[in-house]
């Protein structure tokens, strides 16, 4: 019963996620009536979970910062073809993934990362530096640094898409369904680049793992 | 580096670290600034031209069946519009061709009879044919002769209809009664009227006589009479015989390159 549930989840958007698709689908529809106004709601909404994407898939704030300005200006000229077939949650997260996957392929060898700073507000992540380390301020924070970057050592050395998937499931919390959606690709396909994914974390990141 | 075990730290628990991961305030306000600046400037500025190639492409990449439809139907329609063109244009020069032909067979015949009798009728070619006087000159024909004169102007009709009419009239002159003998107006189109005479067969061998030659041959130098002229006459003749065969056949074998003979039978 409990695994049923999983896989509906991970399979299926949520009934949130289709309120939220509505609401969207309306605001999308003034923009496209002439109310240009009306996508300065659409960015204020999506601009954090955009910029997350493309700075996690980036490792670099600047770079996640021009791509995600650049998704939503695209997405702004390209309204109109906007059908509402798809979530435009969904529609925007394409046009930023792709944007994305298209800046990486551009600047392969090219690698300056950033890090951001750890909100310690959120409880699991409180609960997991704790576990990981009894030190207190400046030595914390230093281990919360090296975490950091070992963290971003391990998700640069997957491919595109498997960096890609393992940001919009594990980071992002999209369903399997979303994110072939998004990658345009089957949900096999993505069970299986996060499955192989995350064997490769397993094993890059296997100091900092408790048993 | 603390080690819990009662707490239980998998990957799924370090991507979430990633999650908490935040820009600090002011990043937004820096963001909101840009990018207001950047939709005002996609509002202003027009797109470039190759947007709209883009924007094509994307739409035979999205309804590939319709675009193809359409794209079908359209070159049916240029399709069917060039070959009617060309029909149309094949069957006006075919009309034109043809009118020439038809007004240069009575004016042919009037070129060519004065020039036949020219006495009895009495106007000449290029009153009777005035389009043709500048092609012909009233002669007997156009093959014998050259033309004499050729005017500037270009006839419209080919030159070759206009002969063939005037050799045909010539031939109508010549020989008056010959469409009436076997080819022209005949009932029997495919059947001529009187079949050729032909020689009947005949067996090259049937008049020799190989025994007697043979034994003749073989006989002539044993025998005493080969002094006499009629026994040396028949060995000499069969000689004769036999070297022109042969020359023949080497005449008839042709070197025609170094490394090959070609080989010719004349009958």
């Amino acid at each position: 019963m409990n695994a049923s549930k999983t896989i509906e989840k991970t399979l299926v958007a949520s009934p949130e996620r289709k309120l939220e698709a509505d609401a969207d689908l309306a605001i999308v529809r003034q923009v496209q009536a002439g109310d240009v106004a009306a996508f300065d709601r659409l960015i204020v909404k999506y601009r954090e979970r955009v910029l997350g994407i493309i700075y996690n898939m980036t490792s670099n704030r600047e770079d996640a910062s021009d791509l995600t300005q650049d998704a939503f200006i695209k997405a702004f000229q390209s309204i109109h073809r906007f059908q509402g077939q798809a979530s435009f949650f969904t529609w925007l997260y394409r046009i930023a993934v792709n944007s994305t996957l298209s800046h990486l392929r551009r600047n392969r060898l090219r690698s300056f990362f950033s890090l951001e700073t750890i909100r310690e507000e959120d409880p699991v992540s409180r609960e997991v530096i704790d576990a990981l380390t009894d030190k207190t301020g400046a030595g914390r924070d230093a281990f919360v640094r090296e975490l950091q970057e070992k963290l971003n050592d391990a998700m640069q050395k997957l491919s595109i898409n498997h960096r890609t998937v393992v940001t919009l499931f594990e980071i992002d919390g999209l369903s399997h369904q979303e994110i072939a959606d998004i990658m345009e690709c089957s949900v096999g396909t993505v069970r299986s680049r996060l499955h192989y994914a995350k064997q490769l974390l397993q094993a890059e990141l296997q100091p900092y793992l408790l048993k | 580096m603390k080690r819990d075990t009662d707490r239980k730290i998998s990957v799924e628990d370090l991507l979430r670290l990633k999650r908490a991961e935040r820009p600090p305030a002011e990043f937004w306000a820096t963001f909101e600034s840009e990018i207001r600046s950047k939709q005002l400037s996609a509002i202003v500025n027009r797109r470039p031209w190759w947007d709209g190639i883009s924007r094509v492409v994307w739409a035979i990449y999205r309804h590939p069946v319709p675009v193809g439809a359409a794209a079908a139907l359209a070159l049916a329609y240029m399709g069917v519009r060039y070959s009617g063109g060309t029909t149309g244009a094949v069957a006006a020069a075919r009309a034109s061709a043809a009118k020439p032909v038809a007004v240069a067979a009575p004016a042919a015949r009037a070129v060519a009879r004065p020039a036949a009798h020219p006495e009895a009728t009495g106007f000449s070619a290029r009153e009777a044919a005035p389009e043709h006087a500048h092609v012909v000159a009233a002669t007997e024909s156009h093959i014998t002769r050259a033309p004499v004169a050729v005017a500037a102007e270009p006839s419209p009709r080919s030159p070759f209809a206009d002969g063939i009419v005037i050799t045909f009239s010539d031939v109508r002159e010549l020989a008056p009664d010959y469409p009436q003998r076997a080819v022209f107006g005949s009932d029997r189109e495919f059947e001529p009227a009187s079949t050729p005479a032909r020689a009947p067969k005949s067996d090259p061998l049937a008049g020799l006589d190989p025994a007697a030659e043979r034994r003749a041959r073989l006989l002539a130098p044993a025998l005493p009479a080969y002094a006499s002229g009629t026994a040396r006459a028949v060995a000499g003749d069969w000689m004769k015989t036999r070297a022109s065969s042969n020359e023949r056949m080497y005449e008839s074998m042709d070197q025609g390159s170094s490394d090959r003979m070609l080989v010719g039978f004349r009958f």
